[in-house]
């Protein structure tokens, strides 16, 4: 078995078996794997369009959060369409525009507005902010009752110009 | 195989025909109800196998993204497509339930022998799918599909109401048919079967049987008809040597009996008178084998003819009995009724029937014990009975000792003769249209024949 789903699902058991994955003010570390482990689900169903010339797949991570650890855990061993994972954290905001992936964090100095103003084409972001996929992130984690779930901007998705499986958006609460 | 032994040729073939028809037919729809049954469990495991792979396909993303709301939407929309399954499991890769569907019309045995298995199950009552659920060659959970095989058994039930319909219907037909084509060979067989015991029974070998044809039952005809063939043309060639040997023997006899007459009346010194006179009765008593040998030729030829004369009956009782006398003088002879009876018959013929009968009370019946004539007259017919006080005919030979040469077992060896006496009175009773018999009564033998008062015509 590969180790990070491995990781990944040893984390879902866990949050289904002991009921957390429940958002508090300090967010648990169990949400956050919860999370990382959505977050390289989500590579799974988006068709990348990849260059023979990019060798790496990078998730930007850009706000404080741990989950850059999770992820971290999950890239040692996880690949996306056979390239290696690579964890960029991102302080600055010129710093953006280099990932395929890229995560807000909810902790995030930044203007959201300003972030998406430099995200680029083949490029998805996710957030994990109230309204963000409503104000233009292509996902954003929310917590329905106890259990995590996510929103996905159909619009914003578009403009990546990356086609989104429908097996993924079916289970995504769409918001416009 | 007795059983067998003892029914009809006519049941035997009636029973193979039908016994064969049942057995194709139940060969056959044995198969094809198999095969239908296999037909369907395929054809069913194909289609639950292939829900199971859709199934399977849209529980990767619900199940990675631990999304079992989505799960039980498309658990739903799976069982609206396909009503009869009637129990959906999703387990995750730890085997534990997903999502569940059905829960409480599962057969909980089955879920729980099954779940761990990957495979196609059938059950007395379900048919089980279990499917693991692979992403990336990777196995992350598995679907548990349970469908409950009502139609199986609807299907089951009527196959056997079919069957059985078209085995009854088979077995009618079959022995409709076999009713018909057995009569083609049965008839011919029994036809035989007829004419033998016939054969049998009377005696007569000019029966015929008519066979056109060349199987085996044909050659069995032709067989039998050739053997009666023979048997007549032996019979024609006895009857003949019989004819001729005792026409040849009668004309000596009479002259050794004239010539012992004339011995007789010259010769008066003892002993030779006496051995003469004993001469001369043995000579009697060929003359009578011989007589009896001479009828029994002209009964086998034809050429036994009745002289019919009006007579009176007691009047011949009366002479019979004389006669009798003569040759057994000690022994009692008494005609207990007088019937005053005039018939038209043969009076030779009638008398040599009545002589016969009391010369076999004097021989068949102890020396002292009376023999009775009695005669009665009802309507049209006189029946004339001869008693005598004797051992009586053996049980089962009553038919049987007015056959032709036939000698009573057991009591007839110390009795000499040919066996022909009653075969003749018989024959000569029939000739007036009569009748003759033997009845035991306890204490001896009563022999009757009746025939028409007013002769045989």
């Amino acid at each position: 078995m590969k180790q990070p789903v491995k990781y990944a699902f040893a984390a879902i058991s866990l949050v289904l078996l002991t009921g957390f994955g429940r958002a508090g003010p300090q967010e648990p570390e169990i949400e956050t794997n919860l999370k990382a482990a959505f977050l390289y689900n989500f590579t799974k169903y988006i068709d990348w369009q990849l260059s023979p010339d990019e060798t790496t797949f990078v998730i930007g991570v850009v706000g404080p959060s741990d989950i850059d650890g999770a992820l971290k855990e999950i890239a040692r061993t996880g690949t996306v369409n056979n390239r290696r994972i690579v964890i960029r954290r991102l302080d600055r905001l010129d710093q953006l525009g280099s990932c395929q992936l890229l995560f807000i964090s909810r902790r995030c100095r930044f203007r959201l507005a300003d972030i998406l103003a430099k995200v680029g084409k083949g490029e998805i972001t996710v957030a994990e902010a109230k309204n963000a996929a409503r104000n233009g992130t292509g996902f954003n984690f929310i917590l329905v009752g106890d259990k995590l779930k996510f929103e996905a901007n159909t619009k914003a998705l578009n403009s990546s110009g990356l086609r989104i499986s429908s097996q993924l958006l079916k289970l995504a609460i769409i918001v416009k | 195989m007795n059983f067998l032994t003892n029914i009809s040729i006519r049941n035997k073939l009636v029973l193979i025909q039908v016994l064969t028809s049942v057995l194709v037919l139940g060969l056959f729809a044995t198969i094809f109800i198999v095969r239908q049954i296999n037909d369907f469990k395929t054809r069913k495991a194909l289609d639950i196998g292939s829900i199971a792979g859709v199934i399977a396909q849209n529980s990767i993303s619900p199940l990675q993204f631990q999304d079992a709301d989505a799960e039980m939407k498309m658990l739903n929309d799976v069982e609206t497509v396909s009503p009869d399954i009637n129990f959906i499991s999703v387990m995750d890769r730890d085997r534990n339930d997903f999502a569940v569907l059905g829960k409480e019309k599962a057969d909980s045995d089955d879920y729980s022998t099954y779940r761990n298995s990957v495979g196609t199950f059938f059950t007395d009552n379900d048919l089980i799918v279990v499917r693991s659920i692979d992403n990336g060659g990777e196995t992350i959970g598995k679907v548990y599909l349970e469908v409950r095989l009502t139609e199986l058994t609807r299907m089951k039930v009527h196959m056997l109401r079919l069957a059985t319909a078209l085995a009854l219907l088979a077995v009618l037909a079959a022995f409709l048919i076999s009713i018909g084509m057995q009569s083609y060979i049965s008839s011919r067989l029994l036809a035989l079967v007829r004419v033998m015991r016939r054969v049998g029974d009377t005696g007569d070998y000019r029966a015929s049987i008519r066979d056109e044809g060349s199987d085996e039952i044909s050659v069995l005809v032709k067989g039998f008809q050739r053997l009666l063939e023979q048997i007549r043309e032996n019979e024609r060639r006895k009857d003949e040597f019989i004819g001729v040997a005792s026409h040849e023997l009668k004309t000596p006899l009479t002259n050794v009996k004239g010539y012992l007459e004339i011995l007789n009346t010259l010769e008066d010194r003892e002993p030779q008178r006496e051995i003469v006179e004993r001469a001369f009765a043995n000579a009697g008593k060929l003359e009578k084998l011989i007589a009896d040998l001479l009828d029994v030729s002209k009964i086998q030829t034809g050429q036994l003819e009745l002289n019919l004369t009006d007579f009176d009956m007691d009047e011949l009782i009366r002479d019979s009995i004389a006669s009798t006398r003569m040759l057994a003088k000690d022994r009692s002879i008494t005609q207990m009724v007088r019937v005053e009876c005039t018939v038209r018959a043969d009076r030779q013929r009638i008398e040599q029937v009545l002589l016969n009968l009391l010369s076999n009370a004097v021989k068949y019946s102890p020396e002292g014990n009376p023999i009775e004539v009695n005669a009665v007259v009802s309507g049209d017919e006189i029946t004339v009975e001869v008693a005598d006080y004797g051992p009586g005919v053996p049980g089962g030979e009553e038919t049987a000792i007015f056959g032709r040469f036939y000698r009573a077992r057991g009591i007839s060896q110390h009795i000499s003769g040919f066996g022909l006496g009653l075969y003749i009175c018989r024959d000569i009773v029939n000739r007036h249209r009569g009748r003759i018999w033997v009845r035991n009564r306890p204490d001896g033998a009563s022999f009757f024949f009746r025939m028409p008062v007013k002769g045989p015509t």
